[in-house]
């Protein structure tokens, strides 16, 4: 898995936003400004959220070093030996999800889907092969089964499709330019009125890469 | 570009063998009488026809050689039939004849092991060094009944029709002849694919694709090897011919444990299938589906999506209806006018339905059905109609079917599909409506299948 900075550097090129991030050692703690989200990043730590390695409410000082104290002890547990930590903005607006496989027969295959349990449970994904016009762009998007949230239902608010689409068209780019890239997940991708942030990047490189 | 396979002037048999049940022996007879079964739809090859086995002087009447380099006419086509081992030596014999194509029906290459794979690679070269184009091996053969060339061990030759079908299993093919004989469909070519060393299924497509006799493409697909090349050739056919595939292997079976979110919602079945839908492919579902959405689309228009129903039996047009739901077809309200001009047709029964599905009560004769087609289909928004009938005492199947072929005449654009829903009673009335290219289907969901295939061929055409 690519670690952050080579994660963030590819996003950069291919024109995606993401929040603003910035690392950190326990020593020396830098002024944030809270609420703020803090994660690690290690490339031993494939699921960072099922780790416990994710921290999405950060108010104060001292949740910080709460949090430091927890990842000490997991990290310590799991044998995770080269780490770093980072605070992310926090970004408000819609969950979405995005993916890239590279197929054996037909290569790179864009997913797309709403975030959370739409996704995990649901299972409600629009798939295509790229590389993606913007029309198969609208296609996907029309073809998913939750696509009233997009158009605002209840507590959701209206989502900015053209923002939806320059992530996909982003995404197929690299997927068809960077082959040493095996499979890609922006989980989650949060969109409100002014972006799409990559809120969370993983790349998985190909065996031989 | 395939000609010398599809439409030969002269057939050898390598392997052809004295001992009947052997796949030489099928072969040969297949060639001669058109079929090892008997069937009316065998059809003798009437070109030449070269039997290859050094141990023996002839074979079904026909003069016998020791090897293709002792036949003296040109040979277009060579179906091989002998063990693996002995095959790359044929196939140097058939370079130095000059043989334009080959047909391997041998078994044992790169399906069963690695020094299966390295004679394949040796073959592959050789042919490609002589110019001769390859079908299998590990194949059953094809047929195409236009040129009377049954070049297989299958059961006998398919009838004659418009589904190109492709097949990478070749008992398959077996079995979808001896069910064809049964029911409506025929054929303008079946192949077997086999292990695809040369010729592959996206060859044979596009080759069906500029074929004069072919209306719609069957495939049953186990896995491709160049996807990319697949898609482009695809897009191009599915704009001028209608695909449907059946693709095998939907299990979830060699996805990583630890892989990312993605690899693990894009499964080797959704990836088949989601290229398909970019190549306005049809995907089947089973084997009848193979089949029947071929059939539809080679018989009726393509169109837009609003249906209406009308049936003899209320229970029926509900189960249809509820299918079309399933399916995204839209059931189009009647309008006012069309419930007037029922209404003053004198032919409806008090308690119809006045709505879709319109129910036509079970006394329904035939000239009720005649005026409820004629009405219906004359509102502007109705594009396709789904006749339902069931059999009750006093139906008429016949005369019913007659005002249904003779409505599809007065509208060309305004697909019908039928479900008589029978067996016995019905079969003969089943057969008018199909040599008159109206698909009748047993059951309601299949009719409503079709009709899905139908408008989904609009949708991707009109895109």
């Amino acid at each position: 898995m690519l670690n952050q900075k080579k994660a963030l550097a590819l996003l950069e090129k291919y024109n995606f936003s993401y929040p603003s991030t910035t690392f950190f050692t326990e020593q020396r703690i830098p002024k944030i400004k809270y609420p703020t989200i803090l994660k690690v990043d290690s490339s031993d730590a494939v699921h960072k959220s099922d780790l416990g390695l994710v921290f999405t409410d950060i108010n104060n000082a001292k949740d910080v070093k709460d949090a430091v104290k927890q990842i000490k002890k997991v990290v310590e547990k799991e044998g995770i030996e080269d780490y770093k930590m980072f605070f992310q903005e926090k970004i408000d607006g819609t969950e979405l999800i995005f993916g890239m496989k590279r197929d054996a027969v037909f290569g790179p295959v864009i997913v797309f889907g709403l975030g959370g349990i739409f996704v995990e449970i649901v299972k409600d994904v629009a798939m295509r092969i790229a590389p993606l016009t913007r029309k198969d762009c609208l296609e996907m998007i029309d073809s998913i089964k939750g696509k009233k949230l997009l158009e605002g239902y209840r507590n959701s608010k209206k989502v900015h499709i053209p923002f939806i689409i320059d992530v996909m068209l982003n995404l197929s780019r690299l997927s068809m330019n960077e082959n040493h890239i095996n499979e890609i997940d922006f989980n989650p991708v949060i969109v409100n009125e002014e972006k799409a942030y990559v809120v969370d990047a993983r790349f998985l490189e190909s065996e031989n890469a | 570009m395939l000609d010398a396979f599809f439409n030969p002037k002269s057939v050898a048999v390598v392997g052809a063998s004295r001992r009947e049940n052997s796949a030489g022996h099928g072969i040969l007879k297949s060639l001669v009488k058109g079929g090892v079964f008997e069937s009316e739809t065998n059809l003798p090859f009437k070109k030449k026809i070269f039997p290859v086995n050094p141990k023996t002087n002839s074979l079904l009447g026909l003069k016998c050689y020791k090897s293709v380099l002792n036949i003296k006419e040109k040979i277009d086509l060579v179906v091989i039939a002998v063990p693996a081992k002995i095959v790359p030596g044929i196939m140097k014999e058939c370079s130095q004849k000059k043989i334009k194509a080959a047909v391997i029906i041998s078994a044992g290459f790169s399906e069963i092991s690695l020094d299966g794979k390295l004679a394949e690679q040796e073959i592959h070269d050789m042919a490609k060094k002589a110019g001769i184009r390859i079908l299998g091996p590990n194949c059953l053969g094809l047929m195409r009944p236009s040129s009377k060339l049954n070049a297989s061990f299958g059961p006998c030759m398919p009838p004659k029709g418009n589904i190109a079908f492709f097949s990478q299993s070749g008992a398959l093919i077996d079995s979808v002849i001896d069910w064809s004989l049964d029911k409506e469909y025929g054929f303008s070519s079946v192949v077997s694919i086999g292990n695809s060393l040369d010729v592959d299924i996206t060859e044979l497509i596009e080759w069906a694709g500029q074929d004069k006799e072919t209306k719609a493409i069957s495939v049953y697909m186990e896995g491709l090897k160049d996807g990319k090349k697949f898609m482009e050739i695809a897009k191009k056919v599915s704009k001028k011919k209608p695909i449907t595939i059946l693709k095998s292997g939907r299990g979830k079976t060699g996805i990583k444990a630890v892989s990312s979110h993605t690899g693990n919602l894009a499964g080797s079945y959704e990836i088949y299938k989601t290229a398909f839908k970019q190549c306005g492919i049809h995907v089947a579902d089973n084997v009848d589906d193979l089949f029947e959405i071929s059939h539809v689309l080679s018989m009726q228009p393509p169109t837009e999506n609003g249906v209406v129903i009308i049936t003899n039996g209320g229970g029926a047009g509900i189960i249809c209806s509820d299918h079309c739901d399933d399916f995204g077809i839209n059931l189009v309200s009647l309008s006012k006018t069309t419930i007037k001009n029922l209404d003053e047709s004198g032919k409806m029964h008090y308690a119809y339905s006045k709505s879709n599905p319109l129910d036509l009560i079970g006394d329904a004769l035939s000239d009720r059905y005649e005026a409820a087609i004629n009405t219906v289909l004359k509102q502007k928004d109705v594009h396709g109609l789904i006749v339902i009938q069931t059999l009750q005492t006093m139906t008429e199947p016949m005369l019913d079917a007659k005002a249904i072929v003779k409505a599809r005449k007065k509208y060309p654009h305004k697909p019908i599909v039928t479900s008589y829903m029978g067996g016995k009673f019905t079969k003969k009335s089943v057969k008018f409506l199909e040599e008159n290219h109206v698909p009748d289907f047993n059951v309601p969901y299949k009719a409503a299948r079709a009709m899905r295939a139908l408008i989904s061929r609009k949708e991707f055409l009109s895109k």
